[in-house]
């Protein structure tokens, strides 16, 4: 009877890809676009969608291609036992380091705007630690809840961005093409801060119900990514202009504290949970993930023990950093610029030797 | 591996052993699977032996001779579970009056139901189901006539799961009504009633329910080799048995749902579930059972479409005020002040200026008070209810205020909070409910908003994880399911026409043939 074991629909599928990518636009990543090309931050977003659509279109060739294998299985099988082991260990290294900053980001996203007064540490644990417990469960719990508070997620952040729309202003969106096309075009091929994130999700292609289901998971999320990001960014931009968005940190939270609900003139704390919420599925992810990559490496098939150390070791790494909000920011900056050819080439080196093995014909 | 070894060794020496004990138990065990002889004063002695007569006063054997083929002959019976009218009628006149000298026993007898056992521990079975045996010299069968008769109440109103519009009978105490009530509703020759023995000594039996065309057969056998492999002396009732047969028994959440209506368990049946029926239960178990089946209500089909749905809201809305409510009240005071409107802000710290206890203590004392008024009051003996509640409600909640110990808006919160859960019908989902109450409001005073979506997360992780039966908890919202839809809120019946797909049923359409 137990017919539903480890399988994820296009919906769970769907709502893990929009959840782990989409809470991007509520930490620091939007203000690092308007750094460089100021207003026409949007426009960089359209340009980075464009220029990954050739990576996601092959990684996600090869991998509907191989039918049984999911991308560590595909890496082993095309590179041998060596090289694989070194790309894998590159993605889990690049995978655990970004969960390391990202979840230092967060954290210091609830200490700084939330709750001043309680201690980093705590506020932390408890965010890593319910992200390990649900990492812990497995993916398949990983996706239901993201689909059961998907669209709560989504109304709120609608909310959110429509307020903003009718609070802001529109003149702040000019100059249109902010800094220069020079620029926008730079910072689109060095930046795969949001689209890089693609490379997990065919880590856990088997555990799909089908690769039809992770073919139509990908593109409906991708459009919607963009879409969510587009919108989100011009909020932003008529909210605040582009010269003091560099200076906010976190634009999102910045945007709900400046917004009115009606009577309500402090609405931050009603979408803080939802937030939250996202927050906690998007480690979970992104823990899974460490973990099934360290499994994979070094052969061990439950990897779900991994999870507790891993989530430890974390947030130990996490809580290095002193002030996070100038440190991390900037570190952050640094890895995305090292990693992003390596989000940009590693497909395309996938999809070749599987098309010199003669893999893709079959 | 050390530390396990040692608790072993430690778990022997500490263990007495029953030895002795389970010895008498296996030797009388061997006794009942012998046949009876046909001597009837040696069939007679076993039998008082086993039932110690005339020690035990409500045994009654009668000694009978046969007329017309003069031969001896005895009934055995209990008479406090068996209807003395029809012994004395079908059994006792016919066999006294019999003038035929070549007839058989089974003609003379004008019993509807006439039953041969030869095997000791059967008979047993029959005469303690309230049946009487007839024992007759040089024949080696003893016949079983159909006597039974247990006192029980009839058919009821439905006290629990109460609707406004639609049936209102409920089950009772014996099994056979409850099954006649369900097959009322589904006169349908593919329902099934498989009956089996559960437990050892005390020998209940169980009733499984389903329709053969339909439940599908691997969960069948799951619940079968579940009920099979109990071990035990005596299962009284199916509020027990739930205990024994769940998953998850330590989980807070329940798995098996509970119902005393008739008209639910039919229509649950008809899905493709699976009914469990038991003597001595005012009610039947549907398995498996997904969180939906909590959350949902007999009268949610009966009402119309809208008003239907508008209930299912309501619903919803009570859960989440129940759950939530007092948890919100204490984040929002404690950690999130700038959350409320000034005015309102100002009025709440005048109220809470004169009461001395942080807003955490307040809260759960008032919450704890509530529950304790609530159990009191569903224990208090009726004549005296009213008064408690009147006790309860005014002058505990008005004087504590007066008192200055809690604040009124705390009074309303939680007396809001109280009324919420009354709306979730389910006993076992109450209870879930309202018990993580505490943690949630627990969790708000230590790390507000943080803190309650932090649990928050975890029980819906936890909750995806739960299964009942193989079924995952939240299906069909997830894992999606493209058959059955029914989970917040109900789709007009028109397009209802599938039965739930997580059931994997033998036939997915509600409609007849095409």
């Amino acid at each position: 009877m137990d017919n539903t074991k480890g399988i994820l629909g296009t919906r769970e599928f769907f709502a893990i890809l929009i959840i782990t990518i989409g809470t991007k636009l509520t930490d620091n990543t939007p203000s690092a676009l308007f750094e460089k090309v100021g207003s026409g931050a949007w426009i960089t977003i359209i340009l980075m969608c464009l220029i990954s659509i050739i990576p996601i279109y092959l990684l996600t060739k090869v991998i509907t291609v191989f039918e049984e294998k999911n991308l560590v299985e595909i890496i082993n099988h095309l590179f041998g036992k060596y090289i694989g082991f070194i790309v894998l260990f590159i993605i889990w290294l690049v995978e655990t380091y970004s969960t390391v900053l990202g979840s230092a980001v967060y954290a210091d996203i609830i200490e700084t705007l939330y709750f001043v007064q309680t201690p980093l540490f705590i506020l932390y644990i408890i965010l890593i630690g319910v992200a390990a417990y649900g990492a812990k469960k497995g993916i398949e719990f990983i996706g239901s809840t993201a689909w059961m508070t998907l669209i709560g997620l989504n109304i709120a952040l609608f909310v959110v961005l429509i307020t903003a729309f009718f609070q802001g202003r529109i003149n702040y969106l000019f100059p249109i093409l902010g800094n220069g096309m020079v620029e926008i075009i730079k910072e689109s091929t060095t930046n795969a801060s949001i689209y890089g994130d693609f490379l997990y999700l065919g880590l856990i292609a088997t555990a799909l119900r089908s690769k039809n289901v992770y073919k139509k998971g990908i593109w409906m999320g991708y459009i919607y990514i963009t879409i969510v990001f587009v919108l989100s960014v011009i909020a932003y931009n008529m909210l605040f202009d582009y010269i003091s968005i560099v200076q906010i940190n976190y634009p999102f939270h910045e945007a709900i504290r400046y917004i009115q609900l009606g009577f309500l003139t402090n609405a931050e704390s009603l979408f803080l949970p939802f937030w939250l919420i996202a927050s906690f599925i998007r480690f979970a992810f992104y823990l899974y993930i460490s973990a099934l990559l360290f499994g994979a490496l070094f052969k061990i098939k439950k990897f779900e023990y991994i999870v507790p150390p891993l989530a430890l070791l974390i947030v130990f790494v996490g809580l290095i950093p002193e002030a996070p909000v100038f440190s991390v920011f900037h570190m952050k900056e640094q890895f995305i610029f090292f990693t992003t050819p390596f989000f940009l080439f590693l497909p395309l080196i996938i999809w070749m030797t599987a098309k010199f093995k003669g893999e893709l014909k079959k | 591996m050390e530390k396990h070894k040692i608790k072993k060794f430690i778990n022997k020496l500490i263990t007495e052993e029953h030895e002795s004990f389970e010895k008498a138990a296996s030797e009388d065990e061997l006794d009942k699977s012998k046949r009876i002889g046909t001597n009837l004063e040696i069939t007679l002695d076993l039998f008082k032996d086993f039932y110690t007569v005339p020690n035990n006063s409500d045994v009654i054997i009668r000694n009978i001779e046969i007329a017309g083929l003069n031969k001896q002959a005895a009934i055995l019976y209990i008479s406090s579970i068996s209807d003395i009218k029809v012994i004395e009628e079908f059994i006792i006149q016919p066999l006294l009056f019999n003038k035929e000298e070549t007839k058989d026993i089974e003609i003379i007898l004008s019993s509807p139901k006439i039953q041969k056992y030869q095997i000791i521990e059967d008979i047993l079975k029959q005469i303690n189901n309230g049946n009487t045996a007839l024992f007759v010299d040089e024949e080696p069968n003893a016949f079983i006539i159909n006597t039974s008769n247990f006192q029980g109440r009839g058919v009821e109103k439905a006290e629990n799961e109460v609707v406004v519009k639609g049936p209102k009978e409920s089950f009772n105490e014996e099994a056979i009504t409850n099954i006649s009530l369900i097959r009322k509703k589904i006169r349908d020759e593919k329902l099934m009633v498989e009956s089996t023995t559960i437990s050892k000594r005390a020998k209940n039996e169980l009733y499984l329910l389903y329709i053969n065309d339909v439940a599908n057969d691997d969960l069948l056998n799951n619940i079968r080799k579940k009920l099979n492999s109990l071990d035990v002396d005596s299962i009284q009732n199916l509020s027990v048995l739930e205990e024994y047969i769940e998953d998850h028994k330590k989980s807070i959440f329940p798995t098996i749902l509970y119902t005393e209506r008739p008209d639910r368990a039919a229509e649950f049946i008809e899905d493709g579930f699976i009914v469990l029926i038991m003597d001595n239960s005012p009610d039947a178990l549907i398995l498996p059972a997904t969180f939906w089946s909590f959350f949902h209500n007999a009268e949610d089909h009966y009402l119309r479409f809208l008003y239907g749905n508008f209930i299912r809201f309501l619903r919803l809305l009570a859960l989440f005020i129940t759950l939530f409510i007092a948890a919100i009240y204490i984040a929002i005071t404690n950690f999130h002040v700038e959350m409320i409107p000034a005015d309102l802000l100002l009025a709440i710290s005048s109220t809470r200026e004169i009461v001395p206890f942080p807003a955490l203590v307040e809260m759960l004392m008032l919450e704890i008070a509530f529950e304790l008024i609530r159990e009191g009051g569903l224990r208090v003996p009726k004549p005296i209810g009213p008064t408690i509640g009147i006790v309860g409600a005014l002058i505990l909640g008005q004087a504590a205020v007066q008192a200055n110990l809690v604040s009124p808006l705390v009074v309303i919160i939680v007396a809001l909070g109280g009324l919420s859960s009354f709306a979730i019908g389910d006993t076992n989902l109450n209870y879930a409910v309202r018990i993580m109450r505490f943690p949630f409001v627990i969790s708000a005073g230590f790390f507000g908003l943080y803190g309650i979506t932090a649990l928050f997360t975890i029980v819906l992780f936890y909750m995806t994880s739960i299964k009942s039966f193989g079924v995952p908890y939240f299906a069909p919202m997830t894992p999606n399911d493209s058959t059955s839809k029914e989970t917040i809120f109900r789709r007009l019946l028109n397009n209802e026409i599938y039965r739930p797909g997580y059931l994997k049923p033998k036939d997915i359409e509600k409609k007849a043939g095409e």
